[in-house]
Order: structure tokens, then sequence, then C-alpha cells
């Protein structure tokens, strides 16, 4: 594996990154918000992208930017859809516990 | 191949910071502060990426995450937020401590496979052009364009289409029923 220099080695980054995931994981576990366990879920994307981005640089090559790049755009679709679902269930509802959400009809 | 001194620190700081806001938006009671935390992670993490070189995705991180998305996530947490304060009070007593320790097993695992795959040098250097050749030779963002638009052409064109269907699944769903 090539070294780069004056940076912290690879598998640094690679913690740091499983640690945000681990956290992400717990949110979605623990919490019963629903707009908490979305917001859990970017942590874990982001999680992934410092993966990404780290083996990119440690690997010199774009392609980790790219994915970036997609899992970004991917990211920004699947919250605008995920709060149009949470704001209709609200609405039909009054009441967003996602215990209590066992219904796909309304 | 020893880090410098400066690189060591900046990286100690960030990733300290980045874990201790990314607890606080599973910790926080309040879904608003949570929202904030979130922000203040996704500014570590975008330090992060300045850090390893990646500028375009460092600003777009911060243009589109802790601009767009989260302001939306803020938005629709004061819409909901009369009923947030009362949630969280009927489950199971069991199941935070589960959760935890879950986590920690999680976070081992995932740390052992780290360092058993890298320090045994299983990662193989890709076939492509050096990346840091050519951001020394034409720039960052003309680097980034030229992997984008030659070898991922077609994952950004089907990415519009994603666009265009998460916008027509959001209007179907905000529209009231008539």
């Amino acid at each position: 594996m090539p070294a780069v220099v004056n940076l912290p080695p690879l598998s640094a980054y690679l913690v740091v990154s499983a640690i945000l995931f681990t956290i992400g994981v717990l949110g979605v576990i623990i919490r019963r918000n629903p707009l908490i366990v979305f917001m859990s879920i970017e942590l874990m994307l982001n999680a992934v992208n410092l993966s990404f981005l780290a083996f990119s640089r440690f690997l010199d090559s774009a392609d980790g930017q790219m994915f970036v790049f997609v899992v970004l755009t991917v990211a920004a679709a699947e919250v605008v859809v995920g709060l149009a679902i949470i704001v209709t269930i609200f609405r039909t509802r009054r009441n967003i516990d996602v215990d209590e959400m066992n219904m796909l009809r309304g | 191949m020893t880090p410098d001194i400066a690189n060591m620190l900046a990286f100690g700081v960030l990733a300290l910071a980045s874990i201790a806001s990314a607890i606080g938006v599973i910790a926080f009671k309040n879904a608003v502060h949570s929202a904030l935390s979130l922000i203040l992670t996704l500014f570590f993490v975008a330090m992060f990426y300045l850090q390893l070189g990646a500028m375009f995705i460092a600003v777009v991180q911060i243009l589109i995450y802790a601009g767009a998305i989260m302001v939306l996530f803020l938005f629709v947490v004061t819409m909901l937020s009369p009923d947030t304060q009362e949630m969280e009070k009927n489950r199971l007593s069991w199941q935070r401590y589960a959760g935890i320790l879950l986590g920690i097993v999680l976070v081992g695992a995932l740390s052992y496979l780290i360092y058993s795959q890298v320090s045994s040098g299983s990662i193989m250097q890709t076939q492509h052009e050096s990346l840091q050749q050519v951001v020394q030779k034409q720039g960052d963002i003309q680097a980034f364009g030229l992997a984008l638009f030659h070898g991922f052409a077609f994952p950004f064109e089907v990415t519009s289409l994603l666009i265009v269907v998460a916008i027509i699944g959001a209007l179907v769903f905000g529209r009231r029923s008539s």
C-alpha cells in the first residue's frame, strides 16, 4: 500500500468512521423519535463517506470521491422522501412514535 | 511515512469533536438540539474531508448537508415539535442497555476487521492514473470533473433520474387529498 506522507495512518480514519457509524446504529436502535432515527441514518452515511474519502486518498484514486458524490445525492433524495412520509404520518395520526407505526395504511 | 505533528493534532481534535457531537445527536432529548449537534458533526466531518484533500466534496458537504438538508430537518422538527416532548416514555427499559452493548460489540468487530485487513496489506492499489498527479497538474476541481465525466458519466445521469423521482415522490406525499 502506498504511504501517504504527513497524514495519520489509514486505519485511524477507518476507526473514526467505524465509531461514527456505530453511533448512528445506536441512534436507530435506541431512539423512538423518527426524526432522530433519520439523523442517525445521515450520521451513518457520513461515516461511510469518510471511509470512502480516506481510501480515495490513501489509494491515490478519484473513485472514492465519485462514490461520495453519489451517496450525497442519494442522501438528499432520501431525506426529502423520508421527511415527506413523516409529515404525512403526523398529519393522519397526530403522533410520530416509531413503535406506534405498525400499519401501512392510514 | 511518519505523520507530522500538526496533522496528528488536527486529526485528534477532529476525531474527538466529531465523536462527541455525534453522541450528542443520539443523546439529546430535544430534537432541535439533536439537529444542531448533527450540523456540528457534519462540519467536523467536512474538516476531515479537507484534511484528506477532497476540497470539492467538503464544500458540497457544507452546502448540501449543513445548508439544505439540515434546514429541511429543522423545519420539520419545529413543525412536529409539540408532540416530541411527551414521547420516549413507554420504551422497553432494557433496550437501551442492550443497544449500547451491541454497539460496543459492533465497534470492536469493525476495528478488528480494519486492523487485520489494513495491516495484512490486502488493500490493493487501483489501476487508474494517480489522483495526486492529476491534482498537481490540473487542480482539484479539474481532477474531480475529469474523473466524474470520464469514468462515472452514467451514474451521474442516473443520479438526475433519482432526483426527479424524489421530487415527484415528495409532491405526491405533500399533496392534500381532494
